[in-house]
């Protein structure tokens, strides 16, 4: 039987079919064998254009209300020859790309500590471009070390972060810190609970080389930034004063004035013993209804050694003057 | 034929497909990515919120403290915040509480990735007592008189001028802070800044003024200004940073002494007392600070040097202001007083395992007090010579602390960690030279599920010491047996549990933490003995529909403390058991209308704490102090109505009980030997009532570009 011209053209398919295939194979096994790796998703086609076709709601666009999203910032996701929102959210040529029936979309990177995205990927896709003013003290922090997701606190879909701003900055922080949020809530305390003083205030919260992520070198260095009238150095000093602000004081708050620890006199006297009247103990004999003393009323101790900071006095060695 | 056409297609496909993996390897190619829908932010919006807030009663000066509603009466209030954008550059804007001693203005500004600055001012109000009087003429000085119809007397119930010279005086004070700053980027990798802020604060505050044997408690005028400057050059690549920071704080004090009448009988002379007030100083600081990232194990070295030098050199008072004590020169007529410190930290992070990491750190602290020693002979309060040749004393420290901690992925969901720290302390003239704080630690934690996370931790710490040299306890006159609480030997051991339920699609969520803490002074024999501290919390919220949710918080503290004193001047012959509780509840609810027009939102607080302490002792016996406790109810219901896409009205009412009873807070003619400002403790119930309209300028629905 001779070869029809439809057999022809059939052979000639089949033949163009295996010469393609026998090219392209191997490039496409050395690009795999390349890395060993499981083939990496695509991009999408048109970036933002192609995820906006199902994406359009106010929480998603409330992105262009932010510096994420500044065209002219050539570091911005939407900055000139950016990923745009695969710059974050990763790759999306596979989740946007034609789905099987039955099939699962292909997830993209979602943020936040339960959006099933593993914390360190998440991060990972911020210190893509926070690496330098944020990623290297985060990294081996207090929150890396416990999986804190960048996400956790910041939101880069709304207008105003609230833990940018000091009116809002603490109600994000207290979602992990709630004792500190009990604390706060103490009769005396730093105004956080008003909203006029927020946490990164004292703490710098993306990791420091500090003890406790303090934002200065150490205690009283963020203390004196804004009490500076007890840094001294004082002629008469307070030793426990100039070492560390927190032998006295709870800055998260306290039940007593002053937000110390414990109140006078048992607070000094957990340290003074001379004979006299440091020693002596100031039960209820000294309340109004006994022999009123001015070591237990009043401001205790302190309605005489008033200078209980430091001295610069020559003659306040006992820090009354 | 259509059917040869689609085997034909079939056969093309395939390899097609097969080719797909290989077209997709090349790196995105973003050049046709035109971002055409893209609503990319322009003009100008901003909503500005104005409105009225009354307060309807009075004698409730503390609910001012931070919010500026100090008073009964009516409040005209501000709100706002606005942003232009155009080209690139940005201008931001916020106002808050305008109206009010607590207002805030901020505005920040520039052109993202060049350039950017911010300017600020915020007031800070403290409201402390309104129920106080004093005998003391009204004073914005450095000198507090009594009124010339005074008489001196021995005791404040012998004082027959007394109750007529009472006058109120308001103890608060404002804080004003005004910060400015700049930063620039003139190329890719580098970033300068500076920022400049300056804190005024001045008011009333309380200060003891005392005699040899008698007190007055003053209302100290006073007039401090700070001003801080941050400013740097950073560096950075993605394998490096690096910043060069220089840090001023210049500390001034309007007055440099406080002169006070004594309303008690005195010697001759001694009329006035006088006392140094804290002394203007400074303080600057040049730090280089950095970081190494090698793609090894994920391998990331920081570290900080930084060196400071703070100095004071305010000009001394005399020995005393009575010129009968018989007082000589002054050593020196200023301290130059000169304050080196030293900050290094050095931090390793690295992952030589894909499910471990290992961090190490080490971090030196210093303070080198340079200030010289001097012989001063000291007046005591303005009465006489002392007699006793006193030197003053520099105290110097260094800290140092070296810490290794590890973590591990033993398992899919369970992660171990566990670390260790020394901890090296030296100082100089304190009974204690040289203290080893020792810390282990160690955490478990457990994810079974992506909504349940559990979390263990536990840990010790030993700080122990090389001695305790009685000998210069003694040279301050301390019984010898006593342990200062900050120096003395201590064991603390400890425990935390938190866990957090937080199911996907479900609208609840939990969580909870408990922490137990226990510090055991085994060597003291005078002084804190052992403490013990529990703290637990618990949040609770609902999702309950898409347009409400509810949320519960409730927190709890409790700290036991003992400690041991003699009155012998021996061993302890008296013990005080302390007994400090705190809770808090906080609960509310947020409501708004689908698709309409109402928001509602309701908050409410309350607190409780109270303080017991136990005394017992030798001469008195079993004896209790009454409790110090207060006790704060908060309530909040806010609702906006919205009147148009523009225009919102606003209700606001609040309401805040706080009462305290404390002990202490006594009547000026209480105390024989102090007069008081006889401060009551607080006891209020306030209520505010705000009406507000918030109007919107420009914004609206975010739509996309044509």
């Amino acid at each position: 039987m001779t070869a029809t011209p439809q057999r022809h053209r059939r052979g000639a398919f089949l033949l163009l079919t295996m010469a393609v295939l026998a090219i392209a194979a191997p490039a496409v096994v050395l690009a795999q064998s390349g890395d060993d790796k499981a083939e990496p998703p695509s991009y999408s086609k048109n970036g933002a254009d192609t995820c906006f076709k199902c994406h359009d709601d106010q929480k998603v666009l409330a992105v262009f209300r932010t510096k994420h999203a500044v065209p002219t910032d050539e570091n911005s996701p939407f900055g000139h020859g950016q990923l745009q929102c695969e710059a974050c959210h990763g790759p999306g040529g596979d989740h946007a790309g034609r789905v099987r029936r039955g099939q699962e979309r292909p997830p993209m990177v979602r943020f936040g500590s339960d959006s099933g995205t593993p914390v360190a990927e998440q991060n990972a896709y911020c210190m893509n471009c926070h690496l330098t003013n944020v990623g290297f003290a985060w990294h081996g922090s207090e929150h890396d070390n416990n999986t804190v997701a960048c996400a956790d606190c910041h939101d880069s879909h709304v207008e105003r972060d609230p833990v940018l701003s000091t009116a809002t900055q603490a109600e994000v922080c207290f979602d992990c810190h709630q004792q500190q949020r009990t604390q706060s809530m103490k009769p005396y305390a730093h105004p956080v609970r008003h909203g006029k003083m927020d946490c990164s205030s004292c703490h710098n919260t993306h990791g420091n080389t500090t003890d406790r992520l303090l934002a200065r070198a150490t205690t009283n260095d963020t203390c004196y930034d804004c009490h500076a009238e007890n840094r001294g150095p004082y002629l008469w000093e307070h030793a426990p004063v100039a070492e560390d602000c927190g032998n006295c004081h709870d800055p998260h708050g306290s039940n007593y004035p002053g937000m110390l620890s414990m109140r006078a006199p048992t607070l000094c006297q957990s340290c003074h013993s001379q004979s006299g009247h440091p020693s002596l103990p100031q039960d209820e004999r000294g309340l109004p209804s006994g022999t009123p003393s001015q070591f237990l009323l009043g401001q205790a101790c302190l309605n005489c050694h008033d200078q209980v900071h430091g001295s610069n006095h020559p003659s306040g060695s006992k820090l009354m003057r | 034929m259509f059917k040869h056409k689609t085997r034909i297609s079939r056969t093309l496909v395939a390899p097609l497909i097969l080719l797909a993996p290989a077209i997709g390897f090349a790196q995105a190619d973003t050049s046709d990515w035109a971002c055409e829908s893209c609503p990319f932010d322009k003009g100008y919006r901003a909503e500005v919120n104005a409105g009225a807030t009354y307060v309807g009663e009075d004698g409730a000066i503390r609910f001012g403290n931070a919010t500026g509603y100090d008073e009964k009466g009516g409040y005209a209030n501000v709100d706002g915040q606005g942003r232009y954008v155009s080209d690139g550059y940005r201008l931001d804007w916020m106002i808050e509480d305008l109206g009010l001693s607590s207002r805030v203005f901020e505005m920040d500004g520039g052109r993202q990735g060049t350039f950017g600055f911010h300017v600020g001012y915020r007031e800070l109000p403290y409201r402390r007592f309104d129920t106080t009087r004093t005998v003391f003429n009204p004073s914005t000085s450095d000198t507090i008189t009594l009124p010339g119809s005074w008489v001196p007397a021995g005791i404040t119930s012998d004082m027959s001028q007394l109750s007529s010279s009472l006058r109120p005086q308001t103890i608060e004070s404002d804080r004003q802070v005004i910060d400015a700053g700049a930063d620039w980027k003139p190329a890719k990798a580098f970033r300068l800044y500076a920022d400049f802020r300056r804190q005024n604060r001045d008011g009333i505050d309380i200060t003891g003024g005392s005699s040899y044997t008698q007190s007055s408690l003053l209302p100290r005028w006073f007039d401090y200004q700070t001003d801080l400057i941050d400013a740097g050059i950073q560096y950075g690549t993605d394998r490096a940073s690096l910043t060069l920071a220089y840090y001023g704080s210049y500390f001034t004090n309007q007055n440099a002494s406080l002169t006070w009448d004594t309303p008690f009988t005195s010697g001759p002379g001694a009329g006035q007392y006088r006392m140094a007030m804290a002394p203007d100083n400074d303080f600057q600081q040049v730090s280089l600070s950095g970081a190494y990232r090698w793609t090894q194990w994920d391998t990331v070295a920081a570290f900080t040097l930084a060196s400071g030098s703070g100095e004071q050199n305010e000009a001394l008072l005399p020995y005393t202001i009575n010129p009968g004590a018989g007082a000589g020169p002054l050593p020196r007529s200023s301290l130059d007083g000169a304050v080196d410190t030293a900050n290094y930290a050095l931090t390793v992070t690295s992952r030589p395992l894909p499910k471990g990491r290992i961090k190490f750190a080490y971090r030196f602290d210093e303070r080198d007090n340079k200030t010289l020693q001097s012989d001063w002979n000291r007046v005591v309060t303005d009465f006489f010579v002392s007699g006793d040749i006193e030197q003053n004393v520099p105290y110097s420290f260094e800290r140092s602390t070296i810490s290794l901690s590890g973590e591990l992925v033993v398992w899919k969901d369970i992660r171990i960690s566990a670390g260790g720290e020394r901890k090296e302390v030296k100082r100089d003239f304190q009974e204690v030279a040289e203290q080893t704080i020792d810390s282990g630690w160690g955490q478990a934690r457990w994810r079974p599920l992506a909504w349940l996370d559990l979390r263990v931790k536990g840990g010790a710490t030993e700080r122990d010491i090389n001695r305790y040299d009685e000998s210069v306890a003694v040279s301050l006159g301390q019984n010898p047996l006593m342990r200062k609480y900050n120096l003395a030997y201590r064991y603390r051991s400890y425990g935390e549990f938190i866990a957090s339920i937080t199911p996907v699609e479900s609208p609840v969520s939990f969580s909870t933490t408990v922490l137990f803490a226990d510090d055991r002074y085994n060597k003291s024999l005078l002084g804190m003995t052992d403490s013990e501290e529990l703290r637990a919390t618990a949040d609770f919220s609902w999702a309950v529909s898409e347009n409400s949710s509810v949320y519960l918080m409730v927190g709890y503290e409790n700290i036991d403390a003992l400690q041991l004193g003699s009155e012998q001047f021996d061993v302890w012959d008296w013990s005080a058991k302390h007994d400090d509780t705190f809770s808090h509840i906080g609960a509310g609810f947020n409501w708004h209308q689908a698709e309409g027009k109402y928001n509602i939102r309701f908050d409410y607080n309350r607190s409780d704490g109270e303080t017991t302490v136990d005394y017992l002792s030798v001469s008195g016996g079993p004896s209790r102090l009454p409790d110090l406790t207060s006790t704060m109810d908060s309530a909040r219901v806010e609702v906006a109505y919205r009147w148009s896409d523009r225009i919102d009205a606003t209700l606001d009412l609040r309401y805040e009980s706080f009462e305290v009873e404390d002990y202490a807070l006594v009547s000026p003619s209480t105390i024989p030997a102090v007069l008081t400002l006889g401060a009551q403790p607080y006891d209020y119930k306030v209520w505010a009532l705000g009406l507000g309209f918030r109007y919107s300028f420009g914004g609206g629905d975010i739509t996309l570009a044509d």
